[in-house]
Parts: C-alpha cells; structure tokens; sequence
C-alpha cells in the first residue's frame, strides 16, 4: 500500500523532470553562423582588450590589426620586406634619410591614405607617453625635420644611418590610421575588413571592404570569437562552431592529424626557446660559468621532450632560417667533461641558483626541469622556480640569474639591437660589448645588402660565444582549420602570411 | 528566539568583513602588480613607475584598502586599474552568464535531489538506493573538467547534438540560444547531486524509522500523509544547509565549466582579475561570491533553525 503512493509521486516527478529538459535538448545542434562568415577562434586579453594597433600585446590584437589596418611594408616568413601601403622605399647613400612612396589605397570612410597619415601614425608610435612596444623602431627619427613631400610621398629623417630602418615598417604595432585618431572604439582603417561590433574580451565582428586596394576579401564578415581555453577551442573547431582554431599545443597536434575535417597549420622555427642568463650578476659575471652551463646542458633531449620531437635544435643564436641568420657557426654540442673542468676552474662545485620559469609557454616547465637535472651532473644545483604567467616577462627582466625566454619571429637585426646593444630595450643578460655596439653600428651604416649582413653574421659570433643566451630549440606554431576553409598559407606569427584571412574562402 | 538570527547576522558580517580584508592582502602579496601586466614586457622600468604612480600603487597598501572601502561604502566599487572602466559595470556584463548558469542549476537540481534522496531513503538498502547511491558518488567524484570532456566528446564534437561552447555570446545571448546551456548545466548538476541527495536520503531514512513516524501510522494515517507532512519536512532541514554548500560548489564550479565551455561568467572573470593584479576588481567578485555564500548560509541556517528550533548549534 505505501509504497502505491510513492511510485505515482515518482512517476509524476519524473515526467515533470523530463518534460523540463525537453525544450532545452529539442533546440540541439551547432550553429555556424551567418552565411561567408569566417569566425576564428583565438586566445584573448579579456577586458584590457583594445583595437587600437598601436598597443597590440597579444595575437589576438596582432590579427584583428591586420584586417583592419594596413602597415606600410610587411614580412615575408623569412622577415625579408614585402611592399603594402609604401609602395617602394629608398635612401640617401648615408641611409640617414628615407624616400616612402604611398600606393593609392583609401580608408574605410573613403579618405585617401596620404603621407600625413603616415606621418601622424608613425609620430603616435614614437611618442613615449602612448607607451607603444614598437616605439623603439622610430626612436632614431627626428620628426622635426621629417615631412610630406607629397600626398603619396614623404621623407623620415633620422638622427643616424639605419640601413634596416624601414624592417621598422612592418613591425606589429606600426599601422596606419587616419591622421588625427585618438579614439579606437569603432575604428577606421584601410585593411580589407571594416569594423562593425567589438567588446572588449569579447568577440569582434568586421565586414569586407569592397573597395581594399588589393581588391575586395572572397568573405562577407569575419568574426574573431575569444576562446581561451585550448580545449574548448579544439572542441569549437571540431564541433563545427569556428572554422579556425589558433595557437595549439604539440600533443593537441598530434592528435588532430587523424581528424578528416581538420587542416594542421604547422609553422616551424617560429619561436626560439631558451634560456637567459644575467651577466651582470653573479655566478655568470664569471665567463668560465657561463661557458659551463652553455656546454653543459644536452639540446638534443631538450627538444625530444620539452618540445615532443616537434621543434628543432637551436645553436645559442635567434633566427634560424631568417633572413641574416648566422648559419655557418658550427653548431653546439654537449660537453660534460669541458663543463664540469669550468665549473671546478672557477671554484663553483655545487653552486645553486634558481632557473624562472613560468607556465606562460606550455614547454617551459619540462625545460626548466630538464636542464635543472642536466646541469647537475656537470656540478650545478639549478632548481626551478616557478612565477605567475600573467608577470613573467617584465619581473624576469629585473629578477633572478638565469630565466627561461621565448622569442617569436622578427628580424635578426632587430633582435640583436633590442637584446644585446648595451643598454637595449630588452637587454635583459645585461650583455656590454663596445665591439659588438660598434659592430652593428657599423652593419646599420652599411647600405650593400651582403655586407652588411656578413657584419651582423660576425655579431652574431661574439654573442654566440659570450652573449649569455642559451638558444636550445625552435619551436612549431600550430594553427587548425575546417576543411570548408581555403587559401590560408603556414606561416609564422609577426609575418604577413599568419592569421591573414582576405584571401580565405569558404565552402 | 530573535536571539539567534541577530547573532548568526552578526557573525555573517564578520565574515564577509574578514574575506575582504584577506582578498586584499593576498592579491597584494602577488608578485607583479597592474603596473606591469597593463604595460608590455618592453616597457621600462621607468614606464612602469609612472604607470605605478598614476594607479596609486606606490601608496601604502592600508591606504589603498581605506579609500576603496570609504568607495565602497558609498556604493562605490573603484574602477578597474587595468582598464579604468567602474568595476561594478564587467561584474554586471559577467553576472548574467552565471547567474543563469547557477541559477538553472539550482532549479534542476532541488527536485531531482530530493526524488532521488527520497526514493533512496524510504527504500534503503533496495535496488533502487543502491544504483541510485552508485550512480551519484560515481558522478560526485568525477571532477568537473573530465565529465566536461567526456559530455563534450559524446554529445558535441562527435555527434554535434549540442553546441561545444558558448564562444562569443554574452549573458543575454545565452537565452537565446539556451541549447549551449545544456552541457555546463549537467555538468554542474552532476556535481553537486550527490551531496544533497545523500542528505535527503539519510534524513528520509531516519524520519521514516523513527519512532514518530511509527506512531502517525499506528494512528492509521495513510503513509503519503506521514511522508509529506513529517518525513519530508524533518530531511529537508539538514538538507537546506547542504543546498547553500552546495551554492559554493557552483561558484568554484563555474570557474572550471566557465573555462571549458569559453562561457564570459564571473568565473573565468576573477581568474582574469587575479592574474591582471586587478585588485579593485578583485575585490567586486570577491564581494559577489562572498556575499552569495554568506547570505546563503545564513538563510540556510535561518531556514534550518525555523524547521527545526534547537538545531542552532550545529549550524555553526
């Protein structure tokens, strides 16, 4: 009898319980969205989010720039230039002055691009209060006496030779806006996507600009969705929510070769994996330690595990396969023997100090791990210490003595300015060479392609040598898309061909 | 009897007041500030100065947490550090998504907590309990982030039943389209059943063996009449108070299925927050979920003390 009652109540509340789910599983399946459009899925920066192009710090602000802006010249995947909004470039023999020649091309609004845009844009980047990253490529420029020659031509003074200036040109940050912008909420641009919604951390919706001076994107509208998560972007792409899923780690790679509807973007030798030791500093103000720790730790096994096979061995040098790269330094290999004599030479057996390290890169924690245990069969006690992700860079640019680093592709040139010049923006080993100063002053004096680039390769050797960075690896960026998208090139970020989406089609 | 809520009242202010301080601190005692993560890892140590003046980071940390208490007694939440909008205006953007996450969680998961508690506990030890109290511990002990991928492979990326994540929508999108709301719900629900369940069902057994419920059915009351007006009622009581616990579990919850189902919630918000070193905004989701748990418990422990008076000590 009792229990009569009590299936009818369950009976009841059951029906009840399904009948709410009801409406919710009967509206199920993926939707893709309006038709040509292209929503990619990428890590974002949340809140601090802006479009203004100036200020790009992450990938994400890197590739909404590209769509809605132009820069005047861009890189190639070897950082060779390529011509955009200048249409041809030229110096004087001293290459202290520069010719810039604009091609016909207009902003969103109809306005022409004229050489005051230029000149307004480039100033905004150079002012320090505006605190932009690629300030320090116009650090050289009197603005004073630059000037429009003509509205498609203007002439940048420079206070001293630079024969790579205008690699300056295409650096992220460096795209041109209408002269006398200083609000970005709904901004105007000559790249082939116009604006039409943004919302910080949230997602960004552009439509094609029919009148793009490189002719009309094959897409309708392109939306950046912030995804970041790197399981939920994989999940978003295979499940048919985004076409293009950014920035995937190796094992995610792996596993997603099989997949039938899925391309794999894999760019190689995108971004140097290494480590920085702090020379102004003690133990590694002693030269014999540095040598040591540099012979001592095993490039091989770094890149096997660390980077699961998929990366390549690095020679202590940035920019393998760029153009200027040095690559007939003869590699180095591991030496215990000569490593564990230095450190006993310089009286260091047993030396301990921390190895920073951070989650920020998914390959830095196996690497600090890895090296810590290599360097202590040579005799030295490296533990690692692990920071906060959000703080790494800037609080490793003043802490510790040794700090794992990762740089993605520039320029050579600009690399070993900003890295190694006493004194330079990202110094952080606090390297001093009057030799190698004098070198790449001379390099950037040096207007012959061939010369000036045989003076960077002998740059490169006294930094190989003495610059306190030990370069293990390269690693691969991964990228993936549905199969319905076509006309998306591999290559590395910072280039031209990365996250570039006017050429893309979808079926 | 008025005792006991002004008391238990008494106490809830104290302890929102000591998480606030203690939020505060401890954001603080992080290494890095806004200073840095506002500006690029380029920037100077000289930009990072000024940045750091122009903030108030330079002042003294009591200072700081004077101003923006004498803000927030005014209604005033302080602005962002990072991106100098009112802070009380992300908090507003993010609460829709969880509050409707949290919210249908609830819903779903009162009645199916108390069916099942029910059904397991007047038939303890039957077939029934026993698949029931395997079925939930299992689900219990199955963190977020794996049912999460096991629902995600099963219902979304292989049979595409279901959307994988709510990329790119706001709170008020999610009404719209609710059918993204069916995997982070289960999810969540799942979690939390156990507990609440296992409370009913241990309630339910008790009542329904006790002596009174003896005696209501020796005075020929029908057992439908025995269960919901004493059974019932006496298992709820302790099973309230797991209900407000069971309101924590969802806000820690939400940060996890937030995550893998790319939900703009207050979950994913605070880690952003905290890895900014945005301690104003820090501070307005620490308030947030500070304030639900504690008004939760406190209500639980009010409603509680109401159903059964005398229990109060055991509340806290």
């Amino acid at each position: 009898m009792a229990r009569t009652g009590f299936t009818r109540r369950r009976l009841l509340a059951g029906a009840l319980g399904a009948a709410a789910l009801a409406p919710l599983a009967a509206c199920g399946g993926a939707g893709s969205g309006a038709p040509n459009r292209l929503r990619v899925a990428f890590a974002a920066g949340g809140s601090k989010e802006t479009l203004d192009p100036a200020l790009v710090s992450l990938f994400v602000d890197q590739a909404r720039s590209k769509a809605l802006f132009d820069t005047l010249v861009a890189y190639a995947a070897d950082t060779s230039l390529r011509p955009r909004l200048a249409e041809s470039w030229e110096s004087d023999a001293t290459g202290s002055r520069w010719r810039i020649r604009l091609r016909q091309a207009s902003f969103h609004d109809g306005r022409q691009v004229t050489a005051d845009d230029v000149l307004y844009s480039l100033r905004r980047v150079a002012d320090p209060a505006l605190a932009s990253s690629s300030r320090q490529y116009f650090a050289k420029v009197d603005f004073g006496a630059s000037k429009a020659v003509s509205p498609t031509e203007l002439v940048l003074v420079l206070t001293a030779p630079d024969f790579e200036f205008p690699a300056g040109l295409g650096a992220p940050g460096t795209e041109i806006v209408p002269a006398g912008t200083t609000s970005f909420t709904a901004p105007v641009g000559s790249g082939p996507f116009r604006f039409v919604s943004f919302t910080p951390g949230g997602p960004a919706l552009f439509r094609k600009w029919d009148s793009y001076w490189e002719g009309a994107p094959e897409l309708a509208e392109l939306e950046f969705v912030p995804v970041d998560n790197e399981t939920a972007r994989v999940n978003a792409l295979l499940s048919g929510q985004v076409d293009y899923a950014h920035d995937l780690a190796a094992g995610t790679a792996a596993r997603l070769a099989s997949e039938s509807e899925v391309w794999l973007l894999e760019a190689g030798l995108t971004t140097m994996q290494g480590m920085a030791l702090r020379l102004s500093q003690p133990p590694f103000t002693d030269p014999r330690l540095v040598s040591a720790v540099l012979s001592g730790v095993d490039r091989e096994a770094l890149n096997k595990v660390a980077l699961a096979g998929r990366g390549e061995l690095g020679n202590d040098l940035f920019g393998k396969g760029l153009r200027g790269y040095a690559a007939d330094i003869p590699q180095r290999a591991r030496d215990v023997d000569r490593a564990r004599a230095l450190v006993r030479e310089a009286g260091a057996e047993g030396l301990a100090f921390a190895v920073e390290t951070s989650d920020v890169d998914p390959c830095f924690a196996t690497a600090a791990t890895l090296i810590s245990q290599q360097l202590k069969e040579i005799g030295l006690t490296a533990t690692p210490n692990t920071r906060a992700a959000s703080t790494y860079f800037t609080e490793t640019r003043t802490k510790g003595v040794a700090a794992l680093t990762r740089t993605a592709t520039l320029p050579v040139a600009t690399f070993l300015n900003q890295r190694f010049r006493t004194g330079g923006s990202n110094n952080v080993t606090g390297f001093a060479s009057a030799e190698f100063d004098a070198l790449m002053d001379r390099a950037a004096a040096t207007g012959d392609e061939t010369a000036r680039l045989g003076l960077l390769g002998q740059a490169q050797r006294i930094v190989h040598d003495r610059g306190g960075l030990l370069a293990w690896g390269f690693s691969t960026w991964t990228i993936a898309a549905s199969k319905r998208v076509s006309g998306l090139v591999t290559a590395p970020p910072n280039t031209f061909d990365w996250a570039r989406f006017d050429r893309v089609r979808l079926s | 009897m008025r005792g006991y809520p002004v008391r238990r009242l008494g106490f809830a202010v104290v302890q929102a007041a000591v998480v606030l301080v203690a939020s505060f601190g401890l954001t603080a005692l992080l290494p890095g500030d806004a200073a840095s993560v506002v500006l690029n890892d380029q920037a100077t140590p000289e930009q990072i100065a000024i940045a750091r003046h122009q903030l108030g980071l330079d002042q003294p940390l009591p200072d700081r947490f004077g101003h923006w208490l004498a803000g927030l007694c005014s209604g005033d939440l302080g602005r962002s550090l990072v991106t100098g909008a009112p802070v009380a205006d992300e908090l507003g953007r993010r609460l829709a998504a969880t509050a409707l996450l949290a919210g249908l969680t609830v819903v779903l998961l009162v009645p199916l907590a108390l069916l099942t508690g029910l059904v397991s506990g007047l038939r303890e030890g039957s077939r029934a309990d026993r698949v029931l109290t395997a079925v939930t511990v299992v689900l219990h002990a199955v963190p977020e982030f794996v049912l999460g991928l096991v629902l995600l492979a099963l219902f979304a990326v292989h049979t595409g039943l279901l959307p994988a994540t709510a990329a790119g929508m706001r709170g008020p999108d999610l009404l719209s389209r609710p059918e993204v709301l069916v995997l982070p719900v289960t999810v969540l629900v799942a979690r939390q059943l156990c507990d609440l369940a296992r409370q009913v069902r241990i309630g339910v057994a008790e009542q329904t063996g006790g002596e009174v419920a003896e005696h209501l059915r020796l005075l020929g009351l029908r057992e439908r009449t025995v269960v919901l007006r004493h059974v019932l009622p006496g298992a709820v009581a302790p099973a309230v108070q797991q209900l407000a616990r069971a309101v924590e579990g969802l806000l820690t919850g939400a940060v996890i299925v937030e995550s893998l189902f790319a939900v703009t919630g207050l979950g994913t918000g605070f880690v952003e927050a905290v890895q900014n070193r945005d301690i104003p905004q820090v501070q307005g989701y620490v308030l947030v979920f500070a304030g639900v748990v504690v008004l939760g418990n406190l209500a639980a422990d009010l409603v509680a003390h109401r159903l059964t008076p005398g229990r109060e000590r055991v509340a806290w």
